[in-house]
């Protein structure tokens, strides 16, 4: 679904990204590990071009209007990026809820103005999604109203009700009290188990075993080392990848 | 004493009758309200709306968009606005023989745009760029994101200067008389000038000027009270 050919990414003189090959397949679970400053965000972000690669390809089966596929390079120029996007959700750290928006708003607002749905059935998959989450109670609340947790899985809600083909999580667990991790990654192993393709930064590692059919440890801006969580967790071949395993567990 | 302190009362009454009330006068400071008024509030519109673009051009990617907002805001504050009033009026719209209330609105609008768009081009880039980044990453387009999501933020961060910025441009309207309108301030003046009697014409204009300033305090200052408490909704 998601070919990278050799990704660079510099900011300035740091070389953050330096050469990355992947291949993400249809309905798969890639999971990114790695020390912090290794730049697992950054190519996470390089996928839906919330940052611009330096050079390298990333090619992205999108569906046609009429059936079939079309291979983008959405590196391209005079790519419309919007309609990628639309077909990339993307699950921030810092979960980014419109503030002056209620929940509801906060989850249609894209799909009507758009005008890829009507209110009334944006509005309806909205119910359904946020029944899913078990928030409808919410669907009036403000996100200040709201806690982490609970922000979390509407932002992750709000990227489902845009019906994409992959979704994107950004360390989705990173800004979370500890006792509210857990909620979200129930929604998040739901939809692992729905069979979304889903690409998650994350420092959770009991997640990365559980829900990953694949690992990508990452450092300096490398794939160092790759495999099933049980070759990663279980016997890491690179010295780095131990280091860091070592570190953490 | 005491028949001096009435003597004084009398005084001023009679003063007050000679310079307001003989010949209706005081309707003419009804006019001149009327005008200041009408010049504030058509120059707030325009300077709104003109603000948010100059902003947005000073955002751009575009250099040749933020070197124009450079300039006329460079231009616009370094210059006196009684001085732009008499080059609007005697140059630019020299052909223009409508009413005289739309120079000064337009020349207060164009002003009050450069002030405007300072606040909010602050006001754009004090919004979180996360809020930028999940409208993008909603496959929504940047004038999109700008209009729904981080536009409709940065008013209410930036709604007290606003406020601030229309209370100095209704007194700074008090100039239209360089080009002959005839507003509160010059209403004021001029009655002074026919009475021969400055205290009540020109006390009563500042009075008035005040009294309408510290209800549009009370006003605003109730409006973001109400704002503020959405925040902890």
């Amino acid at each position: 679904m998601i070919h990278v050919n050799g990704l660079t990414k510099d900011f300035g003189q740091l070389q953050v990204l330096r050469g990355i090959d992947e291949h993400i397949k249809k309905g798969e679970r890639v999971v990114v590990i790695g020390p912090s400053g290794s730049g697992k965000s950054t190519f996470l972000r390089c996928l839906n071009l919330l940052e611009r690669p330096t050079s390298g390809q990333i090619l992205f089966n999108l569906e046609l209007p009429g059936g079939g596929f079309q291979e983008l390079d959405i590196t391209a120029r005079g790519v419309q990026i919007d309609k990628v996007r639309q077909k990339m959700g993307m699950v921030f750290q810092h979960f980014n809820l419109f503030p002056h928006k209620t929940v509801l708003e906060n989850i249609t607002l894209a799909p009507v103005h758009l005008k890829l749905m009507s209110k009334a059935a944006a509005t309806d998959k909205a119910m359904g999604l946020l029944e899913r989450v078990g928030l409808v109670d919410k669907a009036n609340a403000y996100p200040a109203q709201l806690s982490g947790g609970q922000k979390q899985r509407i932002a992750i809600v709000r990227s489902l009700a845009m019906d994409p083909e992959v979704m994107l999580f950004d360390e989705p667990t990173s800004a979370l009290d500890p006792e509210m991790v857990g909620e979200v990654l129930d929604v998040m192993k739901q939809l692992a188990i729905d069979g979304m393709t889903m690409v998650v930064v994350t420092h959770e590692m009991g997640f990365a075993r559980e829900v990953g059919d694949r690992v990508l440890f990452m450092d300096e801006g490398l794939v160092v080392e790759q495999g099933t969580p049980e070759q990663i967790f279980g016997n890491p071949q690179n010295q780095r990848t131990q280091d860091f395993l070592g570190k953490l567990l | 004493m005491f028949e001096s302190i009435q003597q004084w009362f009398l005084g001023g009454y009679q003063q007050f009758f000679n310079t307001m009330i003989e010949g209706n006068r005081y309707l003419m400071l009804l006019e001149g309200l009327g005008v200041t008024v009408k010049v504030a509030l058509g120059a707030a519109v325009i300077g709104i709306l003109m603000g948010c673009v100059i902003a947005l051009m000073a955002l751009s990617k575009l250099r040749i968009a933020r070197s124009f907002a450079s300039l006329y805001v460079t231009v616009i504050r370094g210059t006196p606005v009684v001085v732009q009033l008499l080059i609007m009026y005697y140059i630019i719209m020299l052909s223009y023989t409508g009413p005289k209330e739309v120079v000064a609105i337009v020349t207060f609008g164009l002003n009050s745009a450069a002030y405007v768009s300072e606040m909010v081009r602050g006001g754009i880039l004090a919004i979180d760029k996360g809020q930028t980044e999940a409208g993008r990453s909603l496959g929504l387009s940047g004038a999109s994101t700008m209009l729904l999501i981080v536009l409709p933020q940065t008013v209410k961060v930036i709604l007290p200067s606003l406020f601030n910025e229309f209370i100095m441009l209704l007194k700074e309207t008090s100039v239209v008389g360089f080009i002959g309108l005839m507003d509160l301030a010059k209403a004021g003046d001029y009655i002074r000038s026919r009475t021969y009697s400055a205290f009540v014409p020109l006390l009563s204009v500042a009075a008035v000027y005040l009294v309408i300033v510290i209800g549009l305090t009370q006003i605003f200052g109730r409006v973001e009270r109400r704002l503020r408490q959405g925040d902890s909704r």
